[in-house]
Order: structure tokens, then sequence, then C-alpha cells
């Protein structure tokens, strides 16, 4: 069902170790967004927790946008993307390697984003970031899962990667209203329990774009 | 009776108002070669990724293997070998790794060995490990025929394949289609003027804003002065 998954996945990665593009852009951008997120805020005071967590989202989901249209617009830039259309790999398949590939640059971009949040706003490396994990695992899904598609959209057009935040940030807010939410409560020390009903809309969020991405994609990537 | 491949019943192409192919009829049994000429602009290349599905005709139908391309499982592309303008090689992969990339994705065992093959068959060993963007552009040629031809597809659809080649590069790629060919494997290919391939009975059609249409004998042995041998 997923044949052609894995040469995929390791030709992105290969191109991606060669020339380490996406991964400096996007450390580089989310570690500025963090940075201007302290220097307006401060570091400190009591809905430290809350900035920290605001923070942390905001630099995924404009980290994450430019990781997808990276993954798929680069593709599409070459026109590699009609290589990978004329071979027997089914698009839903191409889908399912390319938002493998967001989903890696966007944890490699988040594992920067948590170290500086925490060298940033004092905070304590222990249970409080061990329970961001699901719900950033969660978050990078949906948001992956959203970019992967807008891409595929947005890349149809001139300047579409300029396009793609614009199409994905309102999509992604009922997302990203949880994720802020469950993650400043865990940083604030509360247990993942606490955060079940923010989870589970992630969850949902996942399930529904995933779902719409694996379906919607052959119809999209198909050229007029 | 031989397999018809591909089969055009009144295809046309509109980009916004404009049309860009008209009304084209056109069938290619297995064993069989057609050349399809026409003046830079005239949509040789958009006829090209109509066959082989990569465009939707705006009005018309299209048949590969006695189905629409919608209806094809994925693993029948493994029969269509198509080369286009772009040559679709990832420019930071080596020409190696390109050839090993794609046999991968199109299921041939023994990846790396195939590709190696390929990369003798069309005269590029020495240049294995080069990026694709360090090879001239004909090497590159080369190589996207390799890539087009890789999977030995029962139909090969051909966007000027011999562009950029020199002498050698063209005689190959001629010497390429006859061995499809004597594989009972069905080849169109474009050109900006007529050729012919020595051993290949080619159909020979003009593309033009008012469809596609066969020289005629007669024009044919009109043409015979300017006709490119290979």
């Amino acid at each position: 069902m997923l044949e052609g998954f894995g040469p995929i996945l390791r030709k992105d990665l290969r191109l991606e170790l060669r020339s380490g593009e996406s991964t400096v852009a996007l450390v580089s951008l989310s570690v500025l967004i963090l940075v201007v997120m302290v220097l307006a805020f401060g570091p400190g005071g009591a809905r430290r927790a809350e900035i920290a967590a605001g923070a942390l989202w905001i630099a995924l989901i404009f980290a994450g946008t430019l990781g997808a249209a990276q993954a798929l617009l680069a593709e599409r830039e070459s026109g590699c993307i009609r290589g990978l259309l004329l071979s027997p790999v089914e698009p839903a398949t191409i889908y399912a390697a390319k938002l493998t590939v967001s989903m890696i640059f966007m944890a490699e971009a988040g594992f920067a984003v948590l170290i500086m949040l925490v060298l940033f706003f004092n905070l304590e490396f222990g249970g409080g970031l061990l329970r961001l994990v699901p719900i950033f695992a969660l978050g990078m899904l949906g948001l992956a899962a959203l970019c992967t598609l807008l891409a595929t959209v947005s890349g149809r057009v001139r300047a579409g990667a300029m396009l793609l935040p614009v199409l994905v940030v309102p999509l992604f807010t009922p997302a990203l209203i949880a994720g802020s939410k469950a993650s400043a409560a865990v940083l604030a020390g509360q247990p993942l329990g606490a955060v079940t009903t923010w989870l589970k809309l992630l969850f949902a969020f996942d399930v529904l774009f995933v779902t719409a991405g694996y379906l919607l994609f052959e119809h999209v990537i198909l050229e007029d | 009776m031989a397999e018809i491949v591909l089969q055009a019943q009144r295809i046309s192409k509109f980009f916004g108002d404009r049309p860009v192919l008209n009304a084209i009829t056109f069938a290619v049994s297995a064993g069989e070669a057609a050349v399809v000429v026409g003046r830079n602009g005239v949509g040789k290349s958009t006829l090209i990724k109509t066959l082989c599905g990569l465009t939707r005709p705006s009005a018309g139908r299209l048949l590969l293997f006695g189905r629409e391309p919608t209806d094809l499982a994925g693993v029948q592309f493994r029969r269509i070998g198509v080369l286009l303008h772009q040559t679709l090689l990832y420019p930071n992969l080596s020409a190696r790794e390109n050839l090993e990339f794609y046999s991968e994705i199109f299921g041939i065992e023994q990846p790396a060995a195939h590709a190696r093959r390929w990369l003798g068959q069309v005269g590029l060993e020495r240049a294995a490990e080069e990026p694709v963007s360090a090879l001239s552009r004909g090497m590159e040629q080369r190589l996207a025929i390799a890539r087009a031809m890789l999977a030995d597809p029962d139909l090969i659809l051909l966007d000027e394949p011999f562009a950029a080649l020199d002498a050698d590069g063209a005689a190959l790629v001629a010497a390429l289609i006859r061995q499809a060919l004597a594989r009972d494997a069905a080849v169109v290919f474009t050109a900006h003027a007529p050729l012919e391939i020595a051993g290949v009975e080619l159909g020979l059609f003009k593309l033009e804003s008012t469809g596609l249409t066969p020289f005629d004998e007669g024009r044919r042995g009109a043409l015979r002065s300017l006709l490119r041998r290979l």
C-alpha cells in the first residue's frame, strides 16, 4: 500500500543532509521568533508559562509552514513532482512521504525551540517539558498535514510560498488555541490529565486533516 | 492483432480561452513508432503531457492500454516511460543516485545494479557520481532518457529526445528506440523537424493549430531531402 514511501523519504532526507537548506532556515526562523518574543514580553513574571507557550506555538506555526513548503514546493519547482506522478507510486503515498518529511523538519525546529525556550524562560528540564512532547507531536502532525495539503494547492500559483501562511494560519487556529492552552497548562505544572479536552481537540484536528490530505492530494496535485 | 496502446479521440486542450491542441485523433499500437513534428510553441510538449495523463484534456477522450488514465492503477504507470522538456532529475543527487531512486520507485529489483547498467547504456559510467547540476545539457538529456526507459515500458512518450544531443547521443537514442520497438513497445516522440531512423518505420505526423495530420506518402516523398537521418 505504501510502496515507494521509503525511497521518497530517504531521497528527501539525503537531499536535506546534503544542502541543509531547510534545517538552517527553520531553526534560524524559530530562534529568531523566540528572541523577538522574549525581548517583547520579557522572560520572567507571573505569566511566564503562557508567554513561553505562545512563543513556542508561534515559532512552530511559521517554521512548520516553511518546512512543509520546502518539502513540496522544491519538488514542484524542479519539476520532479512530475517524475513521481508518472511513477507507479500512488499519490496518497507521495502525500504520506511528504507529510513525514515535513514532520521531521518541524521536529528539528521544535527541538531547537524547546532548548531555547528553557534557556530564555528559565524553565526546568523536567516533567513539564516531557509533558509538552505529546502536545507538541499532535500539533506538529496536524500542522504538517494541513501545510502539505495547502502547499500542493498554493504551489499551483505564482508566489505560492508567500500565499501558504495566509491559507494555513486561519485554518490552524483551532489547533493553535488548543495547543497553546495545553502547553501553558503543563508548563505551569499541571498534569496531562488536566488538558485532555485540548488534546482531544488536537487529535480530532489531526484525524480531519490527515484524512483530507490523504484523500484529496491526488486531485489537487494533478495539473489542469 | 497488436494491442492498441494509446488512443486519443478528438482531444483538445485549452489554457484559459487559448486553444493549444485541437481535436487530436491518434492511435499507436504495440511495436509501432510515430513522430509528431511541429514548430516551436505549437503544443508538442502539451501533447506529450496530455498523452501520458499528466494533464487532463479539456475535451475528448484518451485511452492508455484501453483505459482512461484516471482508471489506471498506479502499478500500470510502470508500463509508461515519459521524457518531458524538464528532465525530472534531482540536481543535487548524482546521476547514479537519480537512476537508483527511480528504479526503486518503479519497483525494479536490484536498483543499484539496474542503475549501473543503464548508466553504461547511455555512456555515463564516468559521470556516475557527478551531481546532475554539474552535467552538461547533453549528458543530462542522456540521463533523462535512461530515466524514462529504465523500467522497459510498453509505451514510450518522448518530448524532443534528440534535443541537445551530439551525433553520438542522437545515434544512441535512435538505438534505444529500435531496441524498444524490437520488444514490441510503442514509441511516440516529438521533433521540430522531420526525421527518419534507419531500420524503423516511423509514422510521421504534423501538429498544427488546426490539429494533427499525417504526412501522406506524396508529401513525405517531397520531404525526403529535408529529412534528418539517424
